[in-house]
């Protein structure tokens, strides 16, 4: 039973973060630079909140929110997290009840890591042995 | 095996999507009252794009604006990946995994428009097979009748 800490292992382990006066600007851009679907929302070394691309999308029908907006008054300040011993089951069980797409990963206190939706799926595609190489091979793969 | 089809099966056939003149305003609107992270563009019933959460977070950090009244063709991605639904739920896997995306429209043989599939789906039906084979296995255990 795949665990937490298995996901991990295969990713860099860099946790990008922004602060609650960094701006949407700064909080999008390190998103895009990190090719990274949310951050997290530190203070004084403590997670005090998340946004991600779905805040984004729903935070920009808001009356006065622009680029300049602090990440502190858009960001989600009840932030779910793991640890790493849970399996990737009860990963996946969070996610799809709170649907959510990221997690973050606390082991004694500290951060480790951020979690994805993504990556619980490459774990399930590596424990069925399925070849992502070999996808270019099948013909089904259609385009429009 | 699961098929798109079982997926579709479970969470519906409704396929929201937005006409080429739409403001991104407007396609954030139906995102927003859909709960939902993606729509389809159309232009004269045809697929011409696919706009996604991550299309927008992207252009918006690229602009350094909102780009609320920009046409949302401006930002959609044009090359769409599609499913059959005969297609298996670890193909849909093994792709959005591969091309990194979060959504697949499903395109019958006669290639109409019969669904979407996301990422949240596939990992819902997988949770709900994982709780299917640890029940069956607690029953077979414990000797109860299969009546599946």
């Amino acid at each position: 039973m795949a665990t937490v800490k298995d996901l991990l292992q295969g990713k860099f382990t860099q946790v990008w973060y922004v602060t609650p006066t960094s701006t949407m600007r700064d909080a999008l851009k390190l998103m895009a630079e990190q090719k990274i679907g949310a951050v997290l929302v530190v203070e004084a070394g403590k997670i005090v909140g998340i946004f991600s691309e779905r805040d984004l999308a729903r935070q920009a029908l808001e009356e006065n929110i622009d680029m300049n907006t602090p990440i502190g008054e858009v960001m989600i300040r009840a932030v779910y997290y793991v640890t790493p011993e849970q399996s990737v089951e009860s990963c996946m069980a969070l996610m799809t009840v709170k649907r959510f797409r990221h997690l973050p990963v606390i082991e004694s206190g500290k951060l480790v890591g951020v979690i994805s939706i993504g990556d619980v799926v490459k774990q399930l595609i590596l424990e069925k042995e399925t070849t992502i190489q070999s996808l270019e091979e099948y013909i089904w793969v259609h385009m429009i | 095996m699961a098929t798109v089809k079982n997926l579709l099966n479970t969470k519906g056939n409704d396929v929201w999507t937005v006409p080429i003149t739409a403001t991104v305003k407007e396609t954030l609107k139906l995102l927003a009252e859909k709960n939902i992270g993606a729509v389809l563009v159309l232009e004269d019933k045809k697929i011409v794009g696919i706009f996604s959460e991550r299309d927008y977070a992207r252009h918006a950090a690229q602009e350094e604006s909102m780009l609320l009244d920009v046409l949302v063709s401006g930002l959609m991605t044009r090359s769409i990946y599609y499913v059959g639904p005969q297609q298996t739920v670890d193909e849909c896997m093994a792709l959005m995994t591969s091309k990194h995306i979060r959504h697949l429209p499903v395109l019958d043989a006669e290639q109409k428009l019969v669904g979407l599939i996301s990422i949240g789906d596939v990992v819902r039906q997988l949770l709900e097979e994982k709780e299917t084979t640890i029940q069956g296995l607690e029953n077979y255990i414990l000797g109860r009748e299969y009546s599946g």
